[in-house]
C-alpha cells in the first residue's frame, strides 16, 4: 500500500506544480482593473482594463484600428477611444481587456492594444470536470487491487498455482 | 494465444501509467499555456484538447467491448468477459466526460448547453447503451454464464451506433463541426494539433492503463468470491463428515 500512495503523492504533486504554472500563467494576463475601480480610484501610467463592450455603442471604424465605445462591468461605464491594429472579432457585448491610459479631465480610456477575453471558467471547468473524476476513479481501483490482494493472502485462501 | 498476449501486456501495465501520466502533463502543459487562442473561438478552443481525445477513447473502449463479446461468445473465456465488463464501465465514464466536457463547449459558442443534435443524440445513446450494458451485469448475477452471454449480445448490436456516431456529421445537417481529420486531409492547424495528438495518444494510453487495472480488480474480485465460496463448501463438507 506504501508504494501505491508514493506513487500517487507524485503524481498529485506534478498536477498541483501544473496547475500552479497555469495559475500563474493567467494571472499575469487577467491581471486588470474594471470601470468601477477607475472611476473610484483613477490610475497614472499604462494598465489593463477589463469589461463589456456596452450595445449599440460601438462606433468608427473597426478595420482601420481607430473605433469608440463605452466599456461597462456591473455598476459603471467609461468611455473608450481606441487607436492601434485593427481589433480581430470586436463586436458589441463582447468581453475585452485593453491597454492604455486613463485622461481624467475628459474622463476617457485612451488604448492602444486591445483584444478579446474568453471566460476561463468554461476552460477550467472542463478540464477540472474531466481529470478530478478520472484521478478518483483510478485511484479507488487501484487502492481495491491493493486490499483485495491483501484480502486474499490475509484469509489464507491463497495458493499458489502450480 | 490471447493469454499469453494479455500476460505480455500485463508486464508493461506499469510503463504504460507513466506514459500516460508524462503524455497528459505534457498535452495540459501544451493545451493551456504553450498553444495559442483560436482565431474564431479565442481560449475556449483549449477545451478540445480534453473534450476530443475523450470521445475517441470512448469509442475505442466500446471497440474493445464488441471485440471482445464477439470472442467471448465464440471461446466462452473468462478473462475476455471480465475485460469487457472492464472496458464498458471506463467506456461508460469516458463518454459521460465527453457529454459533459462537449456541453461546457457548446455554451460558449453555440450558446446552449444542449441541443438535438444528430452527433450528440447518438453520443447519448452510446452512453445508455453502456448503462444498459452495466445495469444487465450488475442485477442477472444469480446465472453469470447468461449474465455474460447476454451482455456480449448486448454489446454487439448495440456497436451499430458507432458508425452512426462517426458518420453523423457527414450524413446530417448538423451544429457539431465537421471531422478536421479525414481521407480528404488535415482541417485544423499544425500548432493545435500537436497538443491534440499529445493528449490523445495520453488518454489512449490512460485507458489501456486503467483498463488493464480494472481487469485485474474483476478478476481478484472474482476468484475471492469463488476461493471464498470453495471454502465454505469445503468447511460445511467437513461438519457434515465429523457429526455424529
Amino acid at each position: 500500500m506504501t508504494g501505491l500512495y508514493i506513487r500517487w503523492g507524485i503524481f498529485v504533486l506534478l498536477a498541483i506544480i501544473l496547475s500552479m504554472l497555469v495559475v500563474r500563467h493567467y494571472e499575469a494576463q487577467l491581471a486588470t482593473v474594471s470601470p468601477s475601480d477607475l472611476i473610484l480610484s483613477p490610475s497614472t501610467g499604462s494598465f489593463r482594463v477589463q469589461g463589456m463592450v456596452k450595445s449599440g455603442t460601438l462606433k468608427g471604424d473597426v478595420e482601420q484600428g481607430a473605433v469608440q465605445f463605452e466599456l461597462v462591468d456591473d455598476a459603471a461605464a467609461i468611455r473608450v477611444q481606441y487607436h492601434g491594429p485593427p481589433p480581430e472579432n470586436l463586436r458589441e457585448l463582447k468581453t475585452v481587456v485593453m491597454i492604455g491610459t486613463w485622461d481624467a479631465t475628459a474622463r476617457v480610456f485612451r488604448a492602444h492594444e486591445i483584444a478579446l477575453v474568453s471566460n476561463y471558467g468554461f476552460v477550467a471547468s472542463a478540464y477540472l470536470l474531466t481529470f478530478i473524476p478520472i484521478g478518483v476513479f483510478l485511484f479507488s481501483m487501484s487502492r481495491k487491487v491493493v486490499v483485495l490482494m491483501q484480502a486474499i493472502k490475509d484469509s489464507k485462501l491463497y495458493e499458489p498455482e502450480g | 494465444m490471447i493469454h499469453r498476449i494479455i500476460k505480455q501486456i500485463q508486464r508493461y501495465k506499469g510503463w504504460v501509467g507513466a506514459g500516460a501520466a508524462v503524455c497528459l502533463l505534457t498535452g495540459t502543459y501544451l493545451g493551456l499555456i504553450a498553444s495559442p487562442p483560436d482565431y474564431y473561438q479565442g481560449e475556449v478552443v483549449r477545451i478540445m484538447y480534453v473534450h476530443v481525445p475523450l470521445a475517441h477513447t470512448a469509442l475505442l473502449a466500446y471497440t474493445v467491448v464488441f471485440a471482445g463479446s464477439i470472442w467471448y461468445l465464440w471461446k466462452r473465456d473468462r478473462l475476455i468477459d471480465n475485460m469487457c465488463h472492464a472496458a464498458a464501465g471506463l467506456g461508460f465514464l469516458f463518454t459521460g466526460l465527453a457529454l459533459i466536457t462537449g456541453s461546457i463547449w457548446a455554451k460558449p459558442t453555440w450558446n446552449t448547453w444542449w441541443t438535438w443534435d444528430p452527433r450528440l443524440v447518438s453520443f447519448a445513446i452510446l452512453f445508455l447503451i453502456l448503462a444498459g450494458y452495466l445495469m444487465l451485469r450488475t442485477f442477472l448475477t444469480e446465472d453469470p454464464d447468461r449474465e455474460s452471454r447476454y451482455a456480449a449480445v448486448l454489446a454487439i448490436v448495440g456497436f451499430i451506433d458507432l458508425p452512426i456516431i462517426h458518420f453523423s456529421v457527414e450524413w446530417w445537417r448538423t451544429l457539431h463541426q465537421p471531422l478536421s481529420i479525414s481521407t480528404r486531409g488535415v482541417s485544423i492547424s499544425g500548432e493545435l494539433l500537436l497538443p491534440l495528438t499529445i493528449m490523445s495518444i495520453g488518454f489512449h494510453l490512460l485507458f489501456a492503463y486503467m483498463l488493464m487495472v480494472r481487469t485485474q480488480l474483476l478478476y481478484l474480485d472474482e476468484l475471492l468470491q469463488a476461493k471464498k465460496g470453495r471454502l465454505l463448501t469445503q468447511m460445511h463438507l467437513s461438519r457434515s463428515q465429523t457429526s455424529p
